[in-house]
Formats: C-alpha cells, structure tokens, sequence
C-alpha cells in the first residue's frame, strides 16, 4: 500500500478514536472537537511518511501538540483557555454517578485537574485512551522507561489528592451508608 | 476503595459506548476532509495561492507541531534542487528535440481583435444551449492543471498534471494523476515529487471505496441561482457569503469534483453573470487549444481569470496569476500561479 492508502485507512479507522481523545480534552463541544481533529489529520497528512504501522498513540501525539497549539493560538487562545482550565462544566458534566455505586464522577477531575499537565496526560492516556506503557511513550514522544516512571508517578500524586479529597474512612462510611 | 486508575476510568468523559463520538462508519464532513486531504497535492501545499477553498488546510498550517510550510518549502528546495540538476544532465547529454518540459506556462494573450462579450450575454447563450438537455452532468473530473511550487531559496518550479477522477456504479471512485504536458507532447516533465519523468508516468493511481456524502461538492450542484450559491459557499466551508475570489475558487473546487451538464453550465453562468468585479476581457486561446471568452477578477495579491466556452458558456478554464512580485519566492508579477483546464 502506498503511504496514501495507509493514511486513509488509518484515518478511517481512528477518526472516532481521535475524535473522543480531542472532546475529553475540550468538554466534548462538537464545533470545537471536529475543527481541531481536522487539523489533526491534516498535519498527520502532511507527516504521513512517518505514521507507524501502529498509528493510533502517535495521532494521540500530533493530537496533543495541536491542542496545544489551539490553545497558544492567537485569537481562539482566551475562549479554550477557559474552557481547558476554568469552566466548570468542563469537568464531570457528561458523569452520571450511578446510584448503586461509588462511581467518584466530579471529584476524580477535580482531583486530576489538582495535578500539573503532565501528570495529567500520561493518566488521562492511560485511563481513557487505555494505552499501554509502550503506546503512552510513543503518544508523549518519550522513552518507555521515562513513560513508566511518568506514569507511576502520577499515579502516586493522583491517589494523594483523591486521599486528600476523599479520605478513606469517608469513602467506607459512604459506601456503607 | 478503588485503585486510582479505575477511578479515572469510571470519570472518562467521552466513554467509546457514550452519545457522541462512537465508532462507526465517518460522517459526511470527515469524508469530506479526507477526501480533501487525499486530492491535495504538494503543489498546493507550497503555493500561496489564494486557500480560501481549502480552509482547514490553511488554519493547520499555522498550529502543526512542526511548521509544515518549512518541512514543504525545505522538501521543494530538494525538489528544485534535483531539477536542476537534472535539467542540467539533460541538456548536456541529450538534444534538443527531447529537452524536457519544464518551462512555466506564459499567462494567456487575450486576441487584439477580439470583443469582449459581457457575461450577461454569455449566460443568455448558454441558457439556449441547454435547451437541448445535453451534455449531462456528470460526477468526477478530467482536469489539466499546472501548479508553481515555491521554495525559499530556489527558483519556483511549475507541475504539469493531469487528472481523472472516475466515479463507478458502487460509488466508489478511481483516480488517476498523470505528469504530462499537453504543450510539449512526449517531452519528460516534473513529476510529483519535482523530479524529471517520462510524458504521461502516472503519479498516482487510486481507488476510493463507496462513499454517499451529499454535502457539497459531492452533492449534486443545483439548478437555481440562489441554490448554487448556496451550494457553493457550504462547499467553501463559509459561514458568510462568497467574495468573488472565494467564488471563482470554489468554483474550481466544483469542476474538480463535477463535469457539469448543460444545464448545470447554464445555472453557473448565469451565477458569474451576476458576481460583481468580473471584467470581460475578449478572446483567449487556452492551453489546450480551445477558444474562449476571458473574464478577469483583480484580487489583492492575484488575478484570476476565468475563460469560458463561447457557445455553450462552460467553464474551460481559471488561470490565477501573481499581481504583485514575490521576491522571496523568485516569483514576479504576472506569473502564472496556477492554471486549469477542464474538460468533458
């Protein structure tokens, strides 16, 4: 297959993949999410000699510089800045805590949101694009080992605040109560 | 309690079996993209043309990671690069019956002799050309195009293409780019990549699967005025409407997607005829040896001129040129910028 016939059927493929990674990171708001995936794969176009024969934790990358960049760009830097950083509709507005469980919901962003960006990523690309070490390394452009260590120690920092949020006891009386 | 990470699971916002953003087959605007994506050529890429059809292009080249424009630019200085060389080697060693085709199309001379004839009057012909009914429209293309590619610090370089887009019974559509140069038949050309290849090596070759988008363009254009300009500024991705040098390039955007019918010709004459800032200029002869009327747009950085059958009123071809000289580019003004040719 030509690099051509390899990116369309990556984009085909991943467009949803890598449209649900853009609304986690932008409230979900579809204007904003299929603007900012059109310039993801578009940049992916352009690089496409480059795509691995797994693309998907690299889109993830391309993905993450251009929101990146969304936010730095000028003109549209204040409105996502806001909503990246201080809406609060942009965190657990689309959780429902189910009644018969401890679903967390809210307070598990506000306790992620606590973490520096970095923390944030390497969990977020964990959890909810469900990558492994090895793909979280490629998404954030770092070495496996380095991705690891990220990754545990973000971990570490995130139970800290839910800890601290949400302490333990608390968490028992709640689930019994 | 529960570890961290399962936590954070049961907080993903965007869930993969959530409302929006769940797999399945892509939505007319992501087809859209993509077949945008698919159809654009280094050469648009490095052009400064006027990108007001292709405006997701535009605004990703502006927040790509790594700038794209300098990773295009850099490619095309290589391009030049070998075409230099090459275009040295063929000189020195072959004669000159086989030198290759390489030279940039002059603008077109409108004839001395000729009148203009005012749009108004051309769409009046066209409207009693389609009287008839034919030809029809048809989807896909056949399109002869030269495209400058720049570069910052070699000369810029002029792709000679031709291409044909072919739509089958499942929907599905081949498309086949060719470098040739119908001016120097049998000559070698730059291909794709900027490098010398035989008249008519094929660049690309590609079959598309079955796609049902019914935006514009790959809708079928209206028939009513008001319907095509509609149709036009959706295709442009515009929320306001067209400027004339918006218009004409979505035009193009247009004739690279549909070989209009009679019909369909007539609704956009008629559509030109009332576009403010065409000037009728008088008689062309095209690349390709047709004869047709010229109309001239004059836009800040370039000047597109649109030359239209003079029987039936089709759209033959749009040449954008340079007003201006772009040093930095090696670009001066009244180069041609890019050129097309449609034909049935």
């Amino acid at each position: 297959m030509s690099n051509d016939e390899i990116f369309a059927a990556a984009y085909r493929e991943h467009y949803w993949a890598v449209s649900r990674y853009v609304a986690r990171r932008l409230d979900g708001r579809t204007s904003e999410v299929e603007e900012v995936v059109a310039e993801v794969f578009t940049v992916a176009w352009r690089r496409r000699a480059d795509l691995p024969t797994a693309p998907l934790p690299w889109l993830y990358g391309v993905a993450r510089n251009c929101l990146a960049n969304a936010v730095r760009g000028y003109g549209r830097r204040r409105r996502l800045v806001d909503r990246l950083g201080h809406d609060e509709s942009a965190h657990g507005r689309h959780i429902v805590d189910s009644p018969d469980t401890e679903a967390p919901g809210a307070w598990v962003h506000e306790a992620l949101n606590r973490l520096s960006p970095a923390d944030q990523e390497v969990l977020r690309l964990t959890a909810w694009e469900e990558l492994a070490v090895e793909e979280v390394a490629v998404a954030l452009g770092c070495g496996r080992r380095a991705a690891a260590m990220r990754l545990h120690r973000a971990r570490r920092r995130l139970r800290a605040e839910i800890d601290r949020m949400c302490p333990p006891t608390v968490s028992k009386e709640r689930s019994h109560g | 309690m529960a570890d961290e990470l399962e936590l954070l699971r049961h907080a993903n916002p965007v869930p993969v079996d959530g409302p929006h953003f769940g797999e399945g087959p892509l939505d007319h605007r992501a087809e859209r993209h993509l077949d945008r994506l698919l159809r654009e050529r280094p050469t648009a890429s490095a052009s400064t043309a006027s990108s007001t059809s292709e405006p997701a292009l535009t605004a990703s080249t502006t927040s790509a990671p790594s700038p794209p424009r300098r990773r295009t630019r850099s490619a095309w200085g290589l391009a030049a690069t070998a075409v230099v060389a090459a275009l040295v080697s063929a000189l020195l060693f072959t004669d000159q019956t086989t030198a290759p085709a390489v030279a940039a199309p002059r603008p077109l001379l409108v004839r001395a002799d000729s009148t203009p004839v005012p749009l108004s009057t051309l769409a009046e012909r066209a409207r009693a050309a389609a009287a008839g009914g034919t030809p029809k429209l048809r989807k896909g293309t056949h399109v002869q195009s030269w495209s400058l590619g720049m570069s910052d610090d070699e000369p810029p370089i002029t792709l000679p293409e031709e291409r044909v887009v072919r739509w089958h019974a499942d929907d599905s559509h081949t498309e086949i780019v060719v470098a040739t140069d119908p001016r120097h038949p049998d000559r070698p050309v730059l291909g794709g990549e900027g490098k010398l290849v035989e008249d008519g090596h094929v660049l690309s070759r590609q079959t598309y699967p079955p796609s049902w988008s019914d935006a514009p363009p790959q809708s079928p254009p209206p028939t009513d005025v008001a319907g095509l300009r509609a149709y036009l500024q959706e295709a442009a991705y515009s929320r306001t409407a067209l400027n004339t040098g918006e218009l004409l390039d979505t035009v193009a955007t247009l004739l690279d997607t549909w070989t209009l019918g009679a019909r369909e010709s007539a609704t956009l004459a008629r559509l030109l005829a009332g576009t403010e800032g065409l000037r009728p200029l008088g008689q062309v002869t095209d690349r390709l040896g047709r004869r047709g009327q010229a109309y001239v747009y004059e836009g800040s950085g370039s000047r597109r001129m649109l030359i239209m059958d003079l029987v039936t009123g089709a759209v033959l071809g749009l040449e954008t040129t340079f007003r201006t000289a772009e040093p930095e580019y090696g670009v001066k003004a009244g180069d041609v910028m890019s050129y097309r040719a449609w034909m049935r």
